[in-house]
């Protein structure tokens, strides 16, 4: 439900005229442009303008340009160009009323109720319902429904990356295998001049561990250097405020928890099959 | 002399684990790989099936807004009239679509997307049982709308219809059921229910009378659907006719951008994991094999043959991988879809992955160049290895 309070929003299909000097005319209703109007009309703060809500010249009223908005990002409305302009709610009245419209009998589309104990909405809009024939009232809650879908899209990119985290591992563990063969023949020595296994597994996890965090480190780096390049292509693209990417520090942390551990286990069992193996067998190669 | 793939096969098949492991990595990489190219151009395909299902080619709007989101057009019946008129149009449907509250009996309220269609043309939904709703106070219900207030062909559902933008109620109005449905646009889980067009103003109170959203047309058979939809805009110039491709671009150039888009960044990111992981993968095993390496050219291996042998590494790894990875990528876009279908809106007969040749072509040069550029730098490692200087370290150490 849109908020309907001290402004309205309208969307009119034209803007007839533009820069009539402000200064040959009485004080006129001003109102609120958004970026892409203010920019694909060549709009700006103090210019009048005309607006006519059927697209007819003979029907317009003139207005102020006060300010030009940057209208508030809606991942719903991705795709579509805001071009829009907010009036006075008493202004958009007067201006949209049909002319067998008496003043006072105007519509509103939507009525927004705070109420005291937002917990009561559901009960407080059945009730609403039910007691006005010709009314529905609808509790504002559904952005954290399980099926919004931005919601559902963060669980599409939950299921990519957990698709190239198997990928990673997958790699991780061809790689950490190749490593460890690589120092069989150290492994070996070590073995035969009498350090135990433990010891030298735990040598193998303390530099899986360093390894590993260095490499997340560096990763985490290179999405931070292109997280302003993403957003910067796909809010060029869409002509939006939003925010695509954004690395908060819980996101970086679960990126962490997930990239160290898997990196240090993942050296620690390919290190294991070669440290069952006898010294000598090792160190003879 | 072994050829190059054989000497290649038997290097891999020395070391399994590893092999099998480049192998399994090459596959998820490609899987996922797959998916994305299908992804790309998997729902516009999808939707144009869709399309065509309705058997409808031409969409008449009152803007290039497609159903629900663009203003209606006034005075309807009139265009509808002017546009069966013309030779090249068979049939014509206008279409409008509110919402309703519908109860029956003890069940409480369901939201439902309510149809109305006139002009003229068979409705555009398919009857499952039952029949077509003709009279003012019938109507056809999906079967969601079935299971959820539990009534069928025969029984009285109550219907408070919401006509305008934000919503209403209009009094109620008792309608009974005279066939189930299948409604094209659907959601998994959307209730519908299917009035006459007639039925559907009286509901609505007067609320936007002799409106629609949408007008479908049929062009006759074997006319152009390009050359009926010039000739619809020709007649009426204040409306927008868009054939189904045209309705698909929009499509395409809107709200389903954003997932060619962001297939194409996950390909680049796929494409770029796979190569440096590969690289690494050959690079460390050809290291591993140097002193080998360069004992086969002092024995008379050729430059270009030890080079043939990496590539060959290169290509069994990718190629096997590759293959692997469709089944496993068909398997992963049933799973993906899924997930994507949840979002609210989407109809129940929409994919966003569909199996396209081209897909399937891109992804196989996607593969080999995967796998060429992969073994670049092993390529070069062993190209320039010095051969004395290898053998007397190797001897050495």
């Amino acid at each position: 439900m849109r908020a309907l309070s001290l402004l309205a929003v309208a969307v009119f299909t034209a803007v007839l005229a533009v820069a009539i000097p402000s200064a040959q005319i009485a004080p006129v209703p001003d109102i609120l442009v958004s970026r892409q109007l203010a920019e694909s009309a060549g709009l700006e703060p103090g210019q009048i303008v005309r607006l006519s809500a059927s697209g007819e010249a003979a029907n317009a009223s003139t207005f102020r340009v006060a300010a030009v908005y940057e209208p508030t990002p809606d991942p719903m409305q991705l795709g579509n160009v805001r071009r829009e302009v907010r009036l006075h709610l008493p202004d958009l009245l007067q201006f949209t009323r049909a002319t067998d419209v008496p003043v006072g009998a105007e519509t509103v589309t939507a009525v927004n109720v705070a109420l005291a104990d937002p917990a009561e909405a559901r009960t407080f809009a059945a009730d609403v319902t039910a007691r006005m024939p010709g009314v529905i009232a609808r509790s504002a809650e559904g952005g954290g429904r399980s099926n919004a879908p931005f919601v559902v899209l963060e669980r599409f990119h939950l299921a990519i990356a957990l698709i190239t985290i198997i990928a990673a591992t997958v790699f991780l563990l061809a790689l950490t295998i190749m490593l460890v063969d690589e120092r069989r023949e150290t492994v070996g020595v070590l073995r035969l001049i009498g350090l135990p296994i433990r010891r030298i597994l735990t040598q193998v996890l303390l530099e899986g561990l360093l390894i590993a965090s260095v490499g997340a480190l560096f990763g985490l780096g290179l999405a931070l250097a292109s997280e302003d390049l993403i957003n910067w292509f796909f809010q060029r693209r869409y002509d939006t405020a939003l925010i695509f990417v954004n690395i908060t520090p819980g996101v970086a942390a679960t990126c962490v928890a997930i990239a160290v551990p898997l990196g240090a286990t993942a050296t620690v069992a390919a290190s294991w099959a070669l440290l069952r193996r006898n010294g000598l067998r090792l160190a003879r190669r | 002399m072994m050829n190059a793939p054989g000497f290649a096969w038997r290097s891999l098949i020395r070391q399994p684990a590893r092999a099998t492991l480049g192998i399994l990595g090459v596959a998820a990489v490609g899987a996922l790989l797959f998916d994305m190219l299908l992804l790309s151009n998997g729902l516009v395909l999808s939707m144009r099936d869709l399309f065509t299902t309705t058997g409808f080619d031409i969409r008449v709007t009152a803007s290039t807004s497609l159903l629900s989101t663009g203003p209606l057009i006034d005075e309807a019946d009139e265009a509808a009239e002017q546009i069966a008129a013309l030779s090249s149009v068979e049939s014509v449907v206008t279409l409008r679509v509110a919402e309703a509250l519908l109860s029956r009996l003890d069940v409480r309220d369901h939201f439902t997307s309510f149809q109305g269609a006139g002009g003229g043309g068979e409705p555009p939904w398919n009857i499952i049982r039952g029949r077509h709703a003709r009279a003012r106070r019938e109507l056809v219900i999906n079967e969601n709308t079935v299971r959820r207030l539990t009534a069928d062909v025969g029984d009285s559902i109550t219907v408070r219809a919401s006509c305008i933008e934000e919503p209403d109620a209009m009094p109620p109005l008792t309608f009974t059921v005279v066939g189930v449905a299948d409604f094209p646009f659907d959601s998994a889980n959307g209730t519908t229910a299917g009035v006459t067009m007639d039925a559907l103003r009286e509901s609505c109170g007067g609320n936007r009378d002799d409106t629609a959203d949408l007008i479908m047309v049929s062009s006759t058979e074997g006319a152009d659907s390009d050359a009926a939809a010039a000739e619809v805009a020709a007649l009426r110039p204040d409306l927008f006719a868009l054939t189904n491709d045209a309705a698909l671009g929009v499509l395409q150039r809107g709200s389903f951008s954003y997932f060619t888009q962001i297939s194409a960044v996950l390909v680049t990111v796929t494409l770029t994991f796979a190569v440096l992981l590969i690289t690494v993968l050959l690079t460390v095993s050809v290291n591993q094999r140097l002193g080998e390496i360069a004992a086969l050219r002092a024995l008379g291996f050729s430059r270009r043959r030890v080079i043939a042998d990496v590539v060959c590494q290169s290509a069994f790894i990718v190629g096997l991988g590759g293959v692997l990875s469709l089944p496993l990528g068909a398997l992963l876009a049933l799973w993906l879809d899924q997930i994507l279908k949840q979002i609210p809106g989407v109809p129940a007969d929409v994919h966003f992955f569909i199996y396209q040749q081209s897909a399937f072509t891109t992804h196989a040069t996607l593969m080999v160049i995967t796998a060429l550029v992969s073994a670049l730098y092993p390529m070069r490692v062993v190209s320039t290895l010095p051969i004395a200087t290898t053998l007397r370290n190797e001897v050495l150490g």
